[in-house]
């Protein structure tokens, strides 16, 4: 399919939140120096009242992208097309600058156990998910954003690299990519790969969006819990991610131990910061 | 497909089932082994959804403490896998799973609490509808008065306690001590809908609760006002109708209020 509405890059957005009913009224209230919001897809998939009637409003002040939890495109169970028609109703109504969803699956068999599952990195999975992307992206009318989540185990089976299956993943599926910084170092610790080799693998003109969040360190493995500010390594790991990939819209999920709004602003203020320092050591390495 | 497919449907059996055959098909990392790794998909599986199931019914989880809820929790993720995408609706058949699964469905509060708050997380996002107004009724012509249907705001449920369990409710949600579980001498009737944005709930009195029963079904004002009539006497029976009728309108319970509402949304009116 020929996306001529949306053959463009989405456009750059800034520093955005997700956006969590605790915040709503501090949002509409004030004036928070937050640029766009990322909303759960699946929080909004319902009949009617407050979420809605919250999401409209915030939709007629801010740039809003889209993020679901249970697309689930690398299960072998079919297409849920209920879910995708109502996802594509809310799309309708919510007009977000881009649709994301995981590159991962979240139960077959008619089950679903709302995780992020891991995939083998092979070639059958490769052509599966590939084909998936495209009836989806299809069925949509819009290329879809992919996230790379975070892991805990490697299948014995895995034939390359999980930055190498992204990859392909994007180039053959024609969608685009969301970096989460805090899964790439999750999944590197876990893994025991370097996080400048998946920067480094990923193609560049495929990535709109940047995700950050905490995680909980266990010792000898990390678990994405979103339940903590951003850590110094992920900050450092995001510096590294701005300086390859330049500006790139970016936002801060935080889905446990959700503090007050103003507590996620100035952690946004943080990556903002660095954003501009890595510009503007660009433009003093220019200028020298 | 066989291999991702088997694989799939392996990894699944292990999360779920406790089923150790995936574990072939893992590898250990360099610090750590394959069984504590899936491990963490295992333990996140219960622990998510019992946080949901917490999430949606807060009080009924005030009400039994944690351990007994846990065990609530527990016993109804075994029974109901979720199989819907949207986490929103996997806790759905908890009410009806406490009312019939013992030892909760020996006390008959816990899956009634259940259900109320099921009933209310389900106004709180139901269809939207604009309720009709005092304004707008005054404005309809008094010759046209018997001949009125209404229908309900599709937010609008009726439910039957044979409990207090809608006491135990206000109490818990004003964070008092709750009363203890009693049977009522005669079930009582409870509505719930969403007013604006907030999902509400009151005990209906029996002539009221018939009234609104028969509304819902379609039965013409002039109707109502001679069953009120025959079932609390004729002494003031139109104006205890018009009491009810007012009182719905000003609670916002009322999606359509004329001689013509559409027969298709009598269908839906019906149901409440």
């Amino acid at each position: 399919m020929d996306f001529a509405v949306t053959d463009h890059r989405p456009p750059y957005l800034g520093f955005g939140l997700g956006l969590r009913p605790q915040h709503y009224e501090d949002i509409l209230s004030g004036n928070p120096d937050i640029d766009w919001f990322e909303v759960i897809s699946e929080n909004y998939m319902v009949p009617g009242g407050k979420p809605l009637r919250i999401l409209d409003r915030i939709c007629e002040r801010y740039p809003i992208v889209m993020h679901g939890v249970s697309l689930s495109i690398a299960s072998t169970a079919p297409l849920d097309m209920d879910y995708l028609t109502e996802l594509k109703r809310l799309a309708d109504r919510v007009d977000p600058k881009w649709i994301s969803d995981h590159l991962c699956w979240t139960g077959v068999h008619g089950v679903n156990l709302h995780d992020l599952l891991p995939v083998p990195y092979t070639a059958e999975a490769l052509d599966h998910v590939i084909e998936r992307v495209r009836r989806v992206q299809d069925f949509l009318g819009r290329r879809l954003t992919l996230e790379n989540v975070s892991s805990y185990v490697t299948f014995a089976e895995s034939e390359m690299s999980e930055w190498d299956f992204v990859s392909e993943v994007a180039e053959r599926a024609d969608c685009w990519l969301l970096f989460d910084v805090n899964n790439v170092y999750v999944s590197s610790y876990n893994h025991g790969f370097s996080v400048s080799e998946f920067l480094h693998g990923v193609p560049r003109h495929r990535v709109v969006q940047f995700h950050l969040a905490g995680h909980s360190h266990e010792g000898e493995h990390i678990v994405d819990t979103h339940d903590h500010p951003v850590c110094g390594e992920v900050w450092d790991f995001y510096r590294e991610t701005v300086s390859h990939f330049g500006p790139v819209s970016t936002m801060i999920e935080r889905d446990d131990n959700i503090p007050p709004l103003a507590e996620l602003v100035a952690e946004l203020d943080v990556a903002r910061r660095i954003a501009r320092e890595v510009k503007s050591g660009r433009t003093m390495a220019a200028a020298g | 497909m066989t291999s991702l497919k088997d694989l799939q449907a392996r990894f699944q059996a292990g999360i779920v089932g406790g089923d150790d055959a995936v574990l072939s098909d893992i590898n250990d990392s360099s610090r750590e082994d394959r069984r504590v790794l899936f491990g963490v998909y295992r333990n996140a599986y219960v622990i998510r959804l019992a946080e949901i199931l917490g999430h949606d019914y807060e009080l009924t989880h005030t009400y039994l403490g944690d351990t007994a809820f846990s065990d609530l929790a527990h016993a109804y993720i075994a029974a109901h896998p979720s199989d819907k995408r949207n986490a929103r609706w996997f806790g759905r058949y908890l009410p009806d799973f406490a009312r019939s699964t013992a030892p909760f469905s020996e006390h008959k509060e816990i899956g009634e609490l259940a259900g109320l708050e099921k009933a209310l997380a389900d106004a709180f996002d139901g269809p939207d509808a604009r309720p009709v107004t005092m304004e707008e009724l005054a404005a309809i012509a008094p010759e046209d008065w018997p001949n009125l249907v209404f229908i309900p705001h599709p937010t609008a449920v009726r439910t039957r306690f044979k409990t207090n369990a809608a006491d135990i409710w206000m109490a818990l949600s004003d964070g008092a001590a709750p009363p203890g579980p009693v049977l009522l001498p005669e079930p009582q009737t409870i509505l719930v809908w969403r007013q604006d944005l907030t999902a509400r709930f009151r005990p209906l009195a029996p002539e009221e609760a018939m009234m609104w029963a028969e509304a819902a079904k379609g039965v013409r004002f002039g109707i109502l006002c001679e069953m009120v009539a025959t079932f609390g006497g004729e002494d003031g029976a139109e104006l205890r109708a018009a009491t009810y009728l007012k009182t719905w309108l000003d609670t916002g319970l009322l999606a359509c209020v004329s001689p013509d509402c559409a027969q298709s949304d009598l269908v839906m009116g019906t149901a409440h």
